[in-house]
C-alpha cells in the first residue's frame, strides 16, 4: 500500500467499485497521509460537482413522441426469423400441434437426403440392392420414388432412397460426439435415446452450449424422465448462473410432472435467497394446486433469515 | 460557490444497478423496507421480462411494446445526455427499439435483458459520437424538434425550494463548463463516464454493455475522471 496505488484506485473509491479490503486499506492510508487525504477530499468534490450540473432530461412530449413514431414503425417492422427455422426445438414445438407439419418435414427430410445421395451416386447408376454390398444390405429403404416398366419384357426400374446408418465412436470430448449427443437431446423421437444423451451429455455441464441444451431438455422435451435427468445435471449451477436459475423457477412453476418440480424446490434450496427464488416460493406456499409443493416452498421459506 | 452546496441528490433510479426503475413507492422513511422493496421489484421486472421476452420471440408485439415501456425512458434519457440534440435522441431511440425487435428472437438470456438491449442503445450512440465531431468550446446549443436553436440548459429549470436567480445562473456556467469538459472526451470516455456517473450502473456491467473487460472499463473511467478534473480545472 503506498501514495501511487492510492491514488490509481481512488476513482474507483469514490465510484464505490473497490473491493471491501481494498476500501479498509486506502482509508487506513488516507487517516495517516495528507496528500492523498487532500486527493481524496478533490476527487470527492470532483463527483459532487458533476453531479451538480442541470440535468438534461427528455421532456414528457419527447418520449410521447418517441413511442408514437416506434409504435408506427413496429406495425411494419418484421423479425429476424432465419435462424430460428433452424432450430430443432422450434419444429419440435410445432410438430407437437401440427401433424400435417410433421408429415411434411419428413417427407422434405427424405427427399433432401435422396438429393444429396443422386447427387454423390455416378450418373447413369442407379442405386439398387445388390446380395453381397454391405452397405445396401445395412441400409433400410424410406421410400420408393417411381417404378416403371420397361417396354418389351418383364423388366421394371424402381427408383427408391435409403437410409444407410452410420456409427461413430470417440470420445466425450470429441466434438463430433458432443453435436450428436446435442442432436439427439433435442431432436430424437425416441425418449431413450434422448435419455441417454442427456445423461452423457450432463458430465459436461460446464461447456456452455450443453448446459443451454440441457436447459432446453429441461423446459421443453416431452418426457419427465429426460426433464429430470437435465434438472440434476443442473443443480449445480443454480447459486450462480441466473440463466440455469430461471430455468428451474420456470420448470418449478410450469412443469406438469410433480417430481420434476419436487425436484427442483429442492435443487432451488442454494439459491433460496435470491429475490426471484423467494417470490415464486412466496406464490407457490400460498396458492399453488399441489399440497405437497406448498409445503416445501413453505419450509423452504420458513428455513430462510429474515432479511431486515 | 462550494460544490457541496449544489450538490443534486442521486435519485433511487441511479444507484439501483437496474435503469430506469422507479421505487414501489415514493416515500418510504424505513431503509430496510425501500432496499426490500427495490429486490422484489427487481425480481418481479426480471421475472416479468423473461415472460415478456419469449412472447415477443413468438412474434408478440404487444408483449414487445410492453418491454419497450419498461426501459425507454432510461434510453431516450441516456441517448439525450450523450448526443444533446432531441432529434438525435429520437433517432437511435427509434433504431434502437427496431434493431432489438428485429433482433430479440436471437436473444439467449445469457445477460439480462436491459445489458443487451443498452449493448445495442451504446453502440448507436458511439456511431453517432463518432460521426459527429462535437465542437468542444460552444455551449450546448442545439436544434429543438420546432427547429429552433436553444440551449439545452435553458430547459433545466431549478426546481428545488429556495432556489434563487443568482445560484441558477451560477448552476448553469457550472453545467456549461461540464458540457464542455465532457465534450473533450472520447466516445468511449463519455459513454462510460455516463454509465457509471449519471446511470450509476457497475464497471463490471458497463464492460459487458461495451464489449470489453470490467478493466479496460475501471481505466476508460479512470482516465475520463482525470481527463474531466484537468479541463475544469482550466476553465477556473
Amino acid at each position: 500500500m503506498n501514495c501511487e496505488w492510492v491514488k490509481a484506485n481512488i476513482t474507483l473509491y469514490v465510484y464505490e467499485e473497490l473491493p471491501d479490503d481494498g476500501r479498509y486499506e486506502l482509508e487506513q492510508h488516507v487517516a495517516r497521509c495528507a496528500d492523498c487525504a487532500a486527493e481524496l477530499d478533490a476527487m470527492r468534490g470532483f463527483r459532487s460537482a458533476m453531479s451538480a450540473a442541470p440535468q438534461l432530461e427528455p421532456t414528457p412530449s419527447l418520449l410521447a413522441a418517441s413511442r408514437m413514431r416506434l409504435q408506427e414503425s413496429l406495425e411494419t417492422a418484421e423479425q429476424h426469423r432465419g435462424w430460428r427455422l433452424l432450430d430443432p426445438m422450434i419444429w419440435l414445438r410445432q410438430m407437437k400441434f401440427s401433424p400435417a407439419l410433421a408429415t411434411a418435414l419428413l417427407i422434405a427430410g427424405f427427399a433432401a437426403g435422396a438429393g444429396a445421395t443422386w447427387r454423390m451416386a455416378p450418373r447413369g447408376v442407379v442405386p439398387a440392392i445388390v446380395a453381397g454390398n454391405p452397405q445396401a444390405a445395412e441400409a433400410s429403404i424410406a421410400g420408393i420414388r417411381q417404378i416403371t416398366q420397361m417396354p418389351g419384357g418383364n423388366n421394371v426400374e424402381i427408383k427408391y432412397d435409403t437410409v444407410v446408418p452410420q456409427k461413430l465412436e470417440g470420445s466425450l470430448d470429441d466434438q463430433r460426439i458432443q453435436q450428436l449427443l446435442l442432436f439427439a437431446a433435442r431432436s430424437n423421437y425416441n425418449s431413450g435415446v434422448r435419455q441417454d444423451s442427456v445423461d452423457l451429455l450432463a458430465r459436461n455441464p460446464d461447456n456452455t452450449r450443453i448446459r443451454e441444451a440441457l436447459m432446453a431438455s429441461l423446459l421443453y422435451d416431452t418426457n419427465p424422465g429426460v426433464r429430470l435427468k437435465a434438472l440434476e445435471s443442473l443443480g449445480p449451477f443454480v447459486k450462480d448462473h441466473t440463466g440455469v436459475r430461471n430455468a428451474l423457477l420456470q420448470a418449478l412453476q410450469n412443469d406438469t410432472n410433480p417430481g420434476v418440480r419436487a425436484e427442483a424446490i429442492h435443487l432451488l434450496q442454494p439459491a433460496r435467497a435470491d429475490g426471484s427464488v423467494r417470490m415464486v416460493l412466496e406464490r407457490l406456499a400460498k396458492d399453488d394446486r399441489s399440497e405437497y409443493i406448498r409445503k416445501q416452498a413453505g419450509r423452504t421459506l420458513a428455513s430462510l433469515p429474515e432479511i431486515d | 460557490m462550494s460544490a457541496e452546496a449544489l450538490a443534486v441528490p442521486i435519485t433511487l433510479g441511479e444507484v439501483s444497478g437496474y435503469p430506469g426503475l422507479k421505487p414501489m413507492e415514493q416515500v418510504r422513511n424505513n431503509e430496510s423496507w425501500s432496499r426490500r422493496g427495490h429486490m422484489l421489484e427487481g425480481s418481479i421486472r426480471r421475472v416479468d421480462d423473461a415472460v415478456l421476452i419469449r412472447e415477443a420471440q413468438r412474434g408478440d408485439r404487444a408483449a414487445f411494446e410492453e418491454l419497450v415501456r419498461h426501459y425507454d425512458q432510461a434510453v431516450l434519457r441516456l441517448a439525450f445526455h450523450l448526443t444533446g440534440s432531441e432529434q438525435d435522441a429520437q433517432d437511435i431511440y427509434q433504431d434502437a427499439f427496431l434493431k432489438a425487435y428485429r433482433s430479440v428472437g436471437r436473444f439467449r438470456f445469457e445477460c439480462s435483458f436491459y445489458t443487451w438491449l443498452y449493448r445495442i442503445v451504446t453502440n448507436l450512440c458511439l456511431d453517432h459520437l463518432r460521426k459527429k465531431q462535437v465542437r468542444k468550446e460552444d455551449a450546448p446549443v442545439t436544434m429543438g424538434q420546432d427547429g429552433e436553436p436553444h440551449s439545452l440548459l435553458d430547459q433545466v429549470a431549478d426546481q428545488r425550494a429556495g432556489a434563487n436567480p443568482e445560484h441558477d445562473l451560477l448552476r448553469r456556467q457550472l453545467g456549461a463548463r461540464i458540457q464542455a469538459a465532457l465534450g473533450k472526451l472520447s466516445g468511449r470516455e463519455r459513454m462510460v463516464f455516463e454509465l457509471k456517473h449519471y446511470q450509476g450502473l457497475k464497471l463490471r456491467t458497463i464492460g459487458e454493455m461495451l464489449n470489453t473487460t470490467e478493466e479496460t472499463a475501471k481505466n476508460t473511467l479512470f482516465r475520463a475522471t482525470q481527463k474531466l478534473r484537468v479541463s475544469l480545472a482550466e476553465m477556473r
